[in-house]
């Protein structure tokens, strides 16, 4: 690459290429590095996209970078070409209270937005744990959690719009508010393989009057963990619900003396609201009702800092004890937890190492604190493999790679357990769609060879008939090379003329799986919403779905909802040629693959026939308040891109990107 | 080699490259450090000087001093060390990078040190004729000259320092009538002697009032020159000297009104790890330090209007000291700053070696001052009071600063 000319299209000083500069572009808060041939401190977001823009042209490839504090691996330049790092683009632009949003450029701290709206009465809700150092655009291209997001959701709950460089060098907008589909949330949480983001709008919300914090202690993991089921079923959703096991507490009290009960397990809880103290009382009942030794509360500031002293000092204390740490980032259905502890224990146990278990209990999102020093490279290959076996016992266990963290480089290998071949060779073709040459952080997030012994792979959830009658249809009309039209109970998808066979989508209605302990719920598409909505009734559950005509599949596939989006966990697709993809699933918080479903919100059955969701469900009536009507769809050019990953011969809904 | 090879961190004595190796990139530092919130580069980061380090020790940097500027320009404020859960010592790491880069340290620093640290009187003289310049308007006009002949750090301290004191603090304190049962043994360092005479003036005002009579050290320099600048074994020497000079006097508490020399005072046994001995005096000296800004936390200053606090960094970060909190809310109405851990930028000579930098890290803090209201600006250090006097004057004309004692001496005075 001639860096010279890349050196003369940015300002002075943006363009560093000494050898210190790549040394320290060369690493982020994973083991591996990868010596980029420049780094760009973008003064502007022109900038940036002139920087993409030359990398398109020169085939050069680009990696972003906000604070680099990735723990799997994702701002490493595995093949050189150019760090963009982007933290001098900190400008905290608008905050617009009335419609609760703040435009933000992505180097701006996640911390200092909190700082910027705690005076004007507003939080942004994602808090992840490197949130004094992390950039909400490293926030978003991870789609990272905290322990808030289990009331609050993820950070693409909280992404309304964004400003993003596509790897063609086309500088472009992208908001929910857009008809077709949704292009935004393909773009959050794919670790900057599809593009750069340069501009944020983000939704904030008005601070909570009122939080209860509570602190208890059990003698069993197990005993904690049916506690936490036993809060989600009362209905109650805690802001936060932390966990800790025996030997974090142990390793934190030697080091900051939290005065934390040093049981098997401790919960910290917190909730917030006009009902806190009422919802506070009660998780002190449960609690006690499952054996907690010692429950203590508290709801002013300084009492509440007290009691998160443990917790905000558990990796602290870790830290202390190696020089590294790694901090493995599973998820499990929150009602495996007991059995995930017990397998990293005997994993930890077979490995010869001691993990400190630390756990957003409230979403199974567990992560392993293991210390070594990376100089021991013996002791560093028994950590990658007792990293190695954890994801497997999660994926094992019906969970997924990573809560929060992101796959980047330590979890390539892990993808292949989690997703089909077809899944994966999906997740390609969009990459290819809107990367053709491959030069946005290359080789992450899909999988390499596999270097280790026999795979676990996820067992395909089972088809259901309809499905299988559906797929067998499909087939036959792909090799009669015949345009399809996907067919629901028509309220809003017309029969289109020309002769096009018919997958009627209505003959796949069931209720698969309905996890009354998870609280999740998969279903047909094919089934009415109304009577959906009335058949959970009846068990007394409920959606967050409005009551409206029509199928699941045809509310979702015509975004004819604004909040479709917030409670969809999976679904399993048909594509064009007779191909399964099953992508998400019973766990609240997944950050593995791109985020396929809700791109297929507002995509008219266009991309792929919708055959089933899997949703959250509520032990409180939900507010489902706001319009009810299909939203058109005028093709853009991303979007016939990406119609061409997932349909090339245009046999889905073809007059659709006629 | 001139360094040091042990240190004494938090998790115990380590080898510089266990020390370094205690870094496991988090990044966990990076909004602490003033100079990568400047510039917003991974190499003006603790976790890039670090690595940096870690790279010249594992012979990995094909050439070392490509490490150089990184390294310089480290305000050794040791804000990361506060933020980083080991507390990785990246300040003490940073010097011994910087003295594995250049062996022997610049002309212009041995210079210095040997004249503080072993030449006081030859040192005193040439500052006496120096402030009797700027005193008559020649440093001034100077300026120009000395930039054109590559003495812009001269013209730029002759830029920040607004007094020049007639006399010494050692000048006016050798003459009194000490204690012979005292209370307390004042230690003067560099700063309150050669460039502040009334904070050290204040402090011993104060002490007597607080604390009854005491007597002054009449010391030498710490080393802390020598130390970030120059020669550890000159540092070490000094540090000899302090420590051999302070046991004659009991072991009172011993004084000192420059949070960079009280900290400095506070690690000396970091300085003789290998000397057993040695070490077990430091340590018992180490114990008997206390800086201003401890000694006089406590009800009882005053001050003209509303009052904020600039926690020196080698205060805060440098001896853990919390904000001098009782004696600012006695002294007026104590208006709590943003950022009021991170270093101003002062930090010693980086003022002068990095004049840009240094304004930009100013410009945010005096915009903080402001943004508090406050009319005064308590800290405890010298280098923070040149800093923040040449950028209130600057920015913020209608505030002054006041050194901690000076804070605490004023009580009583104005009533």
């Amino acid at each position: 690459m001639t860096a010279s000319a890349l050196k003369d299209l940015v300002a002075d000083g943006s363009f560093l290429d000494s050898e210190a500069d790549l040394a320290v572009y060369s690493y982020d808060a994973a083991l591996d590095r990868g010596r980029p041939d420049a780094v760009v401190l973008a003064a502007s977001a022109q900038e940036a996209q002139r920087v993409v823009a030359w990398c398109a042209r020169q085939k050069v490839p680009f990696v972003a970078r906000g604070a680099g504090t990735n723990l799997s691996g994702g701002c490493i330049p595995l093949r050189g070409g150019v760090v963009l790092a982007l933290a001098r683009l900190n400008r905290i632009l608008e905050i617009d209270e009335k419609n609760g949003v703040a435009v933000v450029e992505p180097g701006v701290v996640n911390l200092d937005l909190q700082r910027a709206l705690e005076p004007r009465g507003f939080f942004y809700a994602p808090d992840p744990a490197s949130f004094k150092v992390s950039t909400l655009g490293g926030n978003a291209a991870e789609n990272a959690g905290g322990p808030r997001c289990l009331k609050y959701g993820v950070t693409t709950n909280h992404v309304l719009a964004l400003e993003a460089v596509l790897p063609d060098g086309s500088l472009r907008r992208f908001s929910l508010a857009d008809d077709g589909p949704e292009v935004l949330s393909l773009l959050v949480g794919a670790e900057g393989t599809l593009g750069v983001v340069t501009k944020l709008w983000l939704k904030i919300l008005p601070l909570p009057r009122e939080i209860r914090t509570i602190l208890a202690g059990f003698p069993s993991i197990e005993s904690a963990v049916e506690c936490v089921s036993a809060v989600i079923a009362a209905g109650i959703v805690p802001r936060v619900l932390e966990a800790m096991d025996r030997v974090t507490v142990e390793s934190v009290e030697a080091y900051a003396h939290a005065g934390y009960p040093t049981t098997e397990a401790v919960l910290l809880i917190e909730v917030d609201g006009d009902d806190a103290g009422r919802e506070a009382a009660q998780v002190e009942d449960l609690c006690r009702r499952f054996e907690a030794a010692e429950v203590r509360s508290a709801d002013d500031p300084a009492r509440r800092e007290k009691l998160w002293e443990g917790r905000r000092g558990a990796y602290a204390a870790m830290a202390r004890l190696a020089p590294n740490v790694m901090v493995e980032d599973g998820v499990v259905p929150r009602d495996r937890l007991p059995e995930i502890v017990a397998r990293i224990r005997e994993i930890c146990a077979r490995h010869k190492l001691t993990a400190g278990l630390l756990f957003h209990a409230g979403d199974g999102n567990i992560h392993p604190n293991v210390g070594y020093d990376e100089r021991n490279p013996e002791e560093t290959a028994r950590v990658k493999a007792a990293g190695r076996d954890i994801l497997q016992a999660c994926v094992d266990l019906g969970g997924s790679l990573s809560g929060e963290h992101g796959i980047g480089i330590d979890k390539r290998e892990a993808m292949a357990w989690l997703f089909t071949a077809q899944t994966l060779d999906l997740f390609r073709r969009i990459k290819k769609a809107l990367d053709p040459d491959d030069l946005a952080n290359p080789d992450k997030l899909f999988p390499i060879e596999a270097k280790g012994p026999a795979l676990i792979r996820r067992k395909p959830r089972p088809l259901t008939k309809g499905q299988e009658h559906l797929i067998e249809l499909s087939k036959t009309e792909t090799a009669n090379c015949c345009g399809m039209q996907i067919v629901g109970s028509g309220s809003r998808l017309r029969r289109e003329p020309g002769g096009l066979a018919a997958l009627a989508v209505t003959a796949c209605r069931e209720i698969i799986d309905l996890d009354e302990k998870n609280l999740t719920v998969t279903v047909e598409a094919g089934l009415g919403v109304r009577e959906f909505i009335m058949a959970l009734g009846e068990k007394g559950l409920h959606v967050k779905l409005p009551d409206c005509a029509g199928t699941l599949g045809g509310l979702y596939a015509t975004k004819a909802w604004s909040r479709l989006r917030d409670d969809l966990l999976g679904m399993r697709v048909l594509l064009p040629g007779g191909e399964v993809v099953d992508l998400g699933g019973k766990v609240v918080k997944n950050v593995a693959g791109y985020d396929v479903p809700r791109l297929l919100i507002g995509s008219w059955g266009a991309f792929g026939a919708i055959l089933d969701l899997t949703l959250k469900v509520y032990r409180r009536p939900q507010d489902v308040s706001g319009p009810v009507a299909a939203r058109p769809l005028s093709p853009t050019d991303v979007s016939r891109r990406l119609k061409k990953a997932f349909d090339p011969d245009n046999r889905l809904n073809p007059w659709l990107f006629a | 080699m001139n360094t040091l090879g042990r240190l004494l961190t938090d998790l115990g004595e380590r080898s510089t490259y266990d020390a370094v190796s205690q870094c496991s990139r988090c990044g966990y530092c990076e909004q602490s450090c003033p100079t990568y919130k400047a510039t917003g580069r991974e190499d003006r980061s603790p976790r890039g000087r670090n690595q940096l380090v870690r790279l010249m020790l594992e012979g990995k940097l094909k050439d070392p001093s490509a490490a150089r500027e990184a390294l310089a320009t480290c305000l050794l404020c040791g804000g990361c060390q506060s933020a980083c859960y080991a507390h990785v010592p990246t300040a003490d790491l940073v010097l011994e990078g910087r003295r594995r880069l250049s062996p022997r340290p610049p002309l212009a620093a041995r210079w210095l040190t040997a004249l503080v640290g072993t030449r006081p009187r030859v040192f005193a003289f040439l500052l006496h004729l120096a402030y009797a310049a700027k005193r008559a308007g020649f440093s001034r006009a100077a300026a120009p000259l000395l930039r054109f002949v590559g003495l812009s750090g001269l013209a730029e301290a002759d830029a920040h320092a607004r007094e020049a004191p007639k006399r010494f603090l050692f000048e006016e304190l050798r003459g009194r009538a000490w204690s012979a049962s005292p209370a307390w043994a004042y230690f003067a360092p560099c700063g309150p002697n050669y460039v502040y005479p009334r904070v050290g003036l204040a402090t011993v005002k104060a002490l007597e009032k607080r604390r009854g009579p005491g007597k002054f050290l009449d010391n030498g320099c710490c080393g802390l020159l020598a130390y970030n600048y120059g020669d550890p074994a000159e540092a070490r020497e000094m540090a000899r000297r302090a420590v051999a000079q302070a046991e004659k006097g009991g072991d009172v508490p011993i004084v000192a009104d420059c949070s960079s020399c009280a900290a400095f005072l506070k690690s000396y046994p970091q300085l003789f790890l290998a000397e057993p001995d040695w070490r077990r005096r430091a340590e018992r000296f180490a114990a008997r330090v206390r800086d201003a800004a401890e000694v006089f936390d406590a009800a009882g200053a005053r001050v003209a209007g509303p009052v904020t606090c600039q926690n020196s960094c080698r205060a805060r970060h440098g001896q853990n000291l919390p904000a001098p909190k009782a004696l600012l809310e006695s002294a007026g109405e104590f208006r709590p700053m943003a950022e009021a851990d991170d270093c101003c930028g002062g930090a010693g000579a980086f003022s002068l070696l990095h004049p840009e930098l240094s304004e930009d890290i100013l410009k945010r803090k005096v915009a903080n001052i402001k943004a508090t209201g406050a009319k005064t600006v308590v800290t405890s250090s010298t280098s923070c009071l040149l800093q923040l006097d040449a950028g209130l004057s600057k920015y913020y004309p209608g505030c002054t600063v006041l050194h901690v004692s000076e804070a605490a001496a004023l009580d009583g005075d104005r009533q």
